[in-house]
């Protein structure tokens, strides 16, 4: 499973990780405006939330050994 | 007594959009640029602007210039491409419109990059194809939100849109739910746009979260589908990373050395064909696997593609720094030095069979379709999975040109028609079987049944090079998954949202699988073992679906062809 590490002392709550997400891995906790990881199984590495954080908060480390891959033959 | 307001929140408009990707958004804008006066509401289940493929892929779309020849550009993909299966009278409307789709979307805040003559700036994936590719960045969908919004489209996001809500014979909208509270939503419409992308049976990495929600919801609500046998794109992928080898289909190698497609792709054509999946199933079962793409030969990864994401063509942050990030990632995954990096077909999918005419009209009333989930459906790309069809850049092309016309005529429909009424009973009849999962005990949860699915379609044998052994074998393999839908668990909303995803997936399946045994012929991309030669005798048809009373039911529609331009000779 992927690794998503976000900084949250330079997350400035900004959301568009949380928007830029196309599988809906995070959820938005509303008490302190933050982002949480809430899906990571579901994490693709299309990277978009890391290359669209403003302040270079958040960061994808995929797992590429432990993809599952089905038969291809 | 049920009202539908006790059912969940309930919302009226003109016309409902499913879909915020670049099809959805295009045809939101047309209708609110001609028609202001109409109110469009724009549903996605992520986020409208962040969704679907235009901001995940190359920012190339295809146009034809006049010199090009238009005469040429249809009979190059009629006999290269789409083997007399096209609606030619849409190929060559595409082809017609597609330059001016290029100063559509630049009106709509999208820069396209332009030469000193100010001409589009373009590329060509090999030299002598009919056709160009254009460039934009992948900020592409988040402009159209943009001008979207200011024409006053409304927007929901995070809302997953499963089925469609019907007034007599007449779509009248549609139900979903929240994934983020769980909120029943009911929109009633008198006008809805399928624009949710296709199906990819949610294996190939980074790429589409196109389940097949729109196909399923048209199957279910009584639209026919059309071409669901070209359902089965690859593309090749490292071994070590899943990640996408482009190139690879030119130079790949058996472990004895040898070339294993030289012979049948002598010269570098427009994009992969499954003629090359077959050499490498043919390697493997002779025991002369792994096979390898040759990277230090591979021209397409080691030329073209350069030479597309050089700052000479276009300066492109957004696009440059995505495939840097990503690719980087991906290519410091390989375990082995050196050039021969082991590649499988990965499967894609790509089905996308919503049967649509020229207005993106389907076959319900109220009911329009645009983008991936009919791009098959309307035929105009014939024998091949699409996109791209062997057509690189017909991704991003198509859905500018289907959601300008499906948003034009669904727009028209609106403002032409009497309100919508939905009926509660059929509201909470959906919501019940929508929401079934939740109420369940936990013994079979989604991530399992999508593997197995995923078990079933990704082998070679069973998706790209077809036997009616296998097919049967497949067939009855989804039958035995879509017998276990019905005992689906979710734990939250997320996860409902995935076994409604996995009730798509296995009707795609379905679908596949008995089209691909009722095609008894090989056909540009779709081959069969049992059945090799191409018959333009029995075969010139396409393969049409639907439901009847809960039984799926295939029928075959012939292909006009003495009305077209380019005839079998």
């Amino acid at each position: 499973m992927n690794t998503i590490n976000i900084d949250q002392d330079e997350c400035t709550g900004c959301m568009t990780c949380f928007e830029a997400c196309f599988v809906n891995v995070f959820r938005w906790n509303d008490d302190v405006e933050k982002p949480i990881v809430a899906y990571p199984e579901d994490c693709v590495e299309c990277n978009k939330c890391e290359l669209g954080c403003p302040v270079e908060a958040i960061q994808v480390i995929p797992d590429y050994k432990n993809i599952y891959w089905p038969p291809v033959v | 007594m049920t009202t539908l307001e006790s059912l969940g929140i309930v919302n009226s408009t003109d016309i409902l959009i499913i879909g915020g990707g670049i099809a959805g958004l295009s045809a939101a804008i047309t209708i609110k640029e001609a028609n202001s006066g109409l109110d469009v509401l724009v549903i996605d289940k992520a986020t409208s602007g962040w969704a679907g493929k235009a901001n995940k892929g190359g920012g190339n779309i295809t146009y034809v210039e006049e010199e090009d020849g238009m005469d040429h550009f249809v009979k190059y993909h009629v006999d290269h491409v789409g083997c007399f299966l096209e609606d030619q009278k849409l190929l060559r409307a595409y082809g017609e419109s597609s330059r001016t789709i290029l100063e559509r979307l630049e009106g709509w805040g999208v820069h396209i990059f332009r030469d000193e003559n100010d001409n589009p700036k373009f590329i060509r994936w090999t030299e002598d194809l009919p056709w160009r590719m254009a460039v934009m960045d992948q900020d592409v969908t988040l402009n159209l939100v943009g001008k979207a919004k200011k024409l006053g489209v409304q927007f929901t996001d995070r809302t997953s849109i499963v089925d469609l809500l019907k007034d007599g014979d007449r779509v009248a909208g549609g139900i979903g739910f929240s994934v983020i509270d769980g909120a029943c939503h009911i929109i009633r419409a008198k006008a809805t746009v399928l624009a949710n992308g296709n199906q990819n049976y949610r294996l190939m990495r980074r790429w589409s979260s196109g389940r097949g929600d729109g196909i399923a919801a048209a199957y279910r609500a009584g639209a026919q589908m059309r071409n669901p046998e070209f359902g089965n794109f690859i593309n090749w992928v490292f071994v070590d990373s899943r990640d996408v080898c482009q190139g690879a289909e030119d130079v790949l190698y058996n472990a004895k050395g040898e070339h294993i497609t030289k012979a049948i792709r002598p010269t570098i054509e427009p994009d992969l064909h499954s003629k090359e999946v077959v050499a490498w199933y043919k390697e493997m079962q002779a025991g002369n696997g792994p096979i390898s793409a040759n990277m230090a030969e591979n021209r397409i990864l080691n030329e073209i593609v350069p030479a597309f994401h050089s700052d000479a063509l276009a300066v492109r942050p957004i696009s440059t720094a995505f495939w840097d990030r990503t690719i980087g990632k991906s290519m410091s995954a390989a375990t082995k030095p050196g050039p021969m990096q082991e590649v499988v077909p990965g499967f894609i999918a790509e089905q996308s069979p919503v049967k649509v005419d020229h207005d993106m009209a389907t076959t319900l009333p109220g009911l329009f379709a645009i983008g991936d989930v009919s791009f098959s459906g309307s035929a105009w790309a014939g024998a091949v999975p699409s996109p791209p069809g062997r057509m690189r850049g017909t991704g991003l092309g198509n859905a500018v040109f289907s959601g300008i016309r499906g948003g034009s005529a669904a727009a028209d429909y609106a403002a032409n028609t009497a309100d919508v009424k939905i009926g509660p009973d059929q509201a909470q009849a959906l919501k019940k079987t929508m929401f079934a999962p939740l109420k369940r005990s936990p013994e079979i949860e989604a991530p399992e049944l999508v593997r197995a699915i995923q078990d079933v379609m990704s082998p070679v044998g069973n998706s790209i090079y077809l036997h009616k052994n296998r097919i049967q074998k497949a067939l009855d393999g989804i039958l035995g998954i879509k017998a276990k839908v019905s005992q689906l668990y979710a734990k939250d909303w997320h996860y409902l949202a995935a076994c409604n995803e996995v009730r798509s997936m296995v009707l795609s399946a379905e679908m596949f699988f008995k089209a691909c045994l009722m095609r008894e012929e090989s056909r540009g991309w779709f081959i069969r073992e049992d059945f090799p030669e191409t018959d333009n005798t029995n075969w010139l048809k396409w393969i049409v679906a639907s439901d009847n009373q809960g039984e799926m039911t295939l029928s075959t529609e012939d292909v006009p062809i003495d009305e077209y331009p380019v005839k079998p000779t």
